[in-house]
């Protein structure tokens, strides 16, 4: 492109610019999104160029944007967040000082038409300071929390990206109940001729959007106990007790955790499962005593080794937990579950028919709430302080 | 967060993101839902009446800036309605990077080569086949047998691949409609097209006569049978059933009849050719029903087999014209 190739590459406009001007481009474009003012704003890139060049590099802006969105779409499926370099290499090519104008003309895109929104990572420099002055609020409003309002990023970000829904929470909620019409259209289209392959399709569960076919929900369920486990061990765990949990749940380092056939593994140990959720962000491993601002700790693969060197580990949540599925949710995942459990114990004692039996259920339904919320509150005080929103 | 009429696009199309691939049944139902769902959230807002192709269209006015396209095929094997959010640029196994490591998506490759460049408009691939590829991936994989194994069913699972009870791999309705662009461009000689949908074709009914081209879907061939029992082009009588009509698919081929692996770059597979080579021979009279269309494509076949030895290193396709490979 022209004008790429007209611009000096000044590497000197560093990160710390970025947010700020997101921001700020972010408050115009209610109002006109191809302003020229943009451009001035942004005076020292803009030097040399005339109109022309500058309607030239709209269309490089809007070209570069929609291959970002493309990008953020096609990448999503490996639940691997999508690094800034990535996009530099992919999306800007040498136009990588861009990136402001093309991640925000790309958002506007995936909100616009897919409900969706690029997230960038916290640091655990960022999560650290956060969980340190107490932000979080009192009300467990669900909604608030798949908004996702986005905090001020601090200086440098972590430049990883994922990408998440901007869809109400009630509609997200309601997008996985089960539809009687959509379980049988979704029965029709299985395969009928299923091969000897003892490993069938993925089960439908006739819901709008079909996580059982998008995502391993097997793991998945085993990540969420996890997080949920490390929640309430006070945000961080060490590597003993949180293997001591699992074994109890049947889960051996060298166990396997089944995936559906959709996976290229049928099945993957506890500790290659634990070292993907390392790497896509939703752990975070790190060594004892190690220094935290010394970076990431080791990223290294998980093995037997580790318990043999005689080093102890803790785990935390990792960043994309965080950004994707909150303390909120865990919390709410944890009572919901404590809670419904001991209700659906009680139901089977009893049966409903008397005017009185009514009075009972009534008041059950009002004992069961306020459980929630004490349970709730409990989760909170075990994790050691208000549970975050999501971030 | 207000939810607004949009809503329904937008749940709409993450629905079909998550599925990859589903009937238009399916989708027009997701669609009533999602309208349904948004609505309950927000009883006020007026969520405007229209039709299924405008809803289609309206939603490929958004996607079409992204070079993507919400469009639909024909299955070749059901004639059910299958639609699926496609990739108009032919980068659409690249980007199943996001999905499936480097060694995997070459060894799809293979596997899609093999079934493209299958012998008499076989258009499939035995399993036993498809797992030889994995030797002769380059560079050299350590990817075993049994991985490889579960690496296909991914891609059946998937919808990228069929698998027939017959266990031959076959493209699907997702493929055609996703990888249509590469497929086109790297096969140019050797796509199909149906002459009553003008849709690429691998599985179908080709017309008896040895030099005549028409080949169709069995889907439009019930359809058209009901008007004419006569070729489109040569004007030959036509049997009523699609069985009497010579095959496009794995009908084409018995099992063990698949011959050479096929190469647009020699591999060091000269120890499997010998193995193979013969059957092709010795099954020749077994099926007495195009003996003249089948032993001559056998022998261009095995012609262009060495063609491809003299093209070594090239990177285009092999230039097996239509015609060769017919009769």
């Amino acid at each position: 492109m022209p004008r790429a190739a007209t611009r000096s590459q000044k590497p000197g406009r560093g990160s710390q610019a970025q947010p700020s001007q997101t921001q700020r481009a972010q408050r115009r474009r209610a109002e006109e999104p191809e302003d020229e003012e943009e451009e001035e704003e942004e005076g020292h890139t803009m030097d040399v160029d005339d109109e022309d060049e500058e309607r030239g590099g709209q269309n490089d802006i809007k070209r570069m944007a929609h291959a970002l969105v493309r990008l953020a779409l096609f990448n999503e499926h490996k639940r691997m967040p999508l690094r800034r370099d990535e996009i530099s290499k992919k999306v800007l090519g040498s136009s990588t000082r861009a990136f402001a104008r093309v991640h925000l003309a790309a958002q506007g895109i995936l909100r616009d038409t897919f409900g969706m929104e690029l997230v960038e990572l916290r640091t655990r420099a960022e999560l650290e300071s956060e969980s340190a002055a107490p932000g979080g609020k009192d009300d467990l409003d669900e909604m608030r929390k798949a908004v996702g309002t986005r905090k001020k990023a601090t200086a440098a970000g972590s430049k990883t990206y994922i990408l998440r829904s901007t869809l109400d929470a009630r509609l997200i909620q309601a997008a996985s109940a089960t539809h009687e019409e959509i379980l049988e259209d979704e029965a029709e289209d299985a395969p009928s001729d299923d091969d000897d392959d003892e490993f069938g399709g993925s089960s439908a569960y006739g819901s709008i959007i079909s996580w059982s076919s998008a995502d391993q929900i097997a793991p998945l369920g085993i990540l969420y106990v996890m997080l949920a486990l490390v929640l309430v061990s006070g945000r961080v765990m060490g590597d003993q007790d949180l293997r001591a949990m699992l074994k109890r749940l049947g889960l051996t380092a060298g166990g396997d955790i089944a995936f559906s056939a959709a996976s290229t593994h049928r099945t993957l140990t506890l500790d290659a499962y634990l070292t993907n959720l390392i790497r896509q962000g939703y752990l975070d491993r790190q060594q004892v005593g190690a220094d935290p601002k010394k970076g990431k700790g080791k990223r290294g693969r998980i093995s037997q080794a580790d318990e043999d060197s005689g080093q102890t580990y803790e785990w935390r949540w990792g960043p994309r937990a965080q950004s994707e599925v909150g303390e909120q949710a865990i919390g709410a995942f944890i009572a919901d579950f404590m809670v419904t459990q001991e209700r659906a114990e009680d139901a089977e004692d009893e049966e409903e028919t008397s005017g009185a039996a009514k009075a009972r259920a009534k008041k059950k339904e009002v004992d069961a709430k306020n459980r929630l919320e004490k349970m709730t509150q409990g989760i909170a005080r075990a994790a050691g302080g208000q549970l975050s929103e999501i971030k | 967060m207000p939810v607004n009429q949009k809503d329904v696009q937008r749940l709409f199309l993450q629905a079909v993101f998550s599925r990859g691939v589903l009937s238009g049944k399916l989708a027009q139902t997701l669609w009533e839902k999602a309208k349904e769902t948004v609505q309950a959230v927000d009883e006020e807002l007026d969520i405007a009446e229209s039709d299924w192709d405008t809803f289609v269209t309206e939603v490929n006015d958004s996607l079409n800036a992204l070079d993507l396209e919400f469009r639909h095929v024909q299955d070749e094997t059901t004639g059910r309605i299958m639609y699926a959010i496609a990739n108009r640029k032919d980068d659409t196994i690249a980007q199943m990077a996001g999905d499936y490591a480097p060694v995997e998506i070459s060894f799809f490759k293979a596997v899609v080569e093999q079934i493209m460049l299958a012998p008499r408009e076989s258009y499939s691939i035995s399993s036993l086949a498809a797992l030889r590829e994995v030797s002769a991936l380059k560079p050299k994989s350590n990817m075993s047998k049994t991985q490889a194994e579960v690496v296909l069913s991914s891609f059946v699972a998937k919808g990228w691949l069929l698998k027939s009870k017959r266990g031959r791999y076959s493209l699907s309705a997702r493929a055609l409609l996703e990888l249509s662009p590469y497929l086109k461009s790297t096969y140019p000689e050797e796509i199909l097209e149906c002459v009553i949908c003008y849709e690429m074709m691998t599985k179908g009914v080709a017309c008896p006569s040895p030099n005549c081209k028409v080949r169709m879907h069995f889907h439009c061939f019930t359809k058209y049978s009901a008007r004419s029992r006569q070729c489109t082009t040569c004007k030959k009588d036509w049997p009523p059933n699609p069985e009497s009509m010579t095959a496009v698919g794995e009908a084409a081929l018995r099992d063990g009849e698949d011959g050479k692996r096929r190469v647009r770059r020699p591999v060091e597979d000269s120890d499997e050719e010998e193995d193979t080579g013969g059957d092709n021979d010795d099954d020749e009279p077994s099926q007495p029903s195009q003996p003249d269309r089948k032993s001559k494509s056998h022998q261009e076949a095995n012609m262009d087999v060495d063609e491809d030895d003299d093209e070594e290193d090239s990177d285009t396709p092999v230039k097996r014209t239509r015609g060769s490979r017919k009769n």
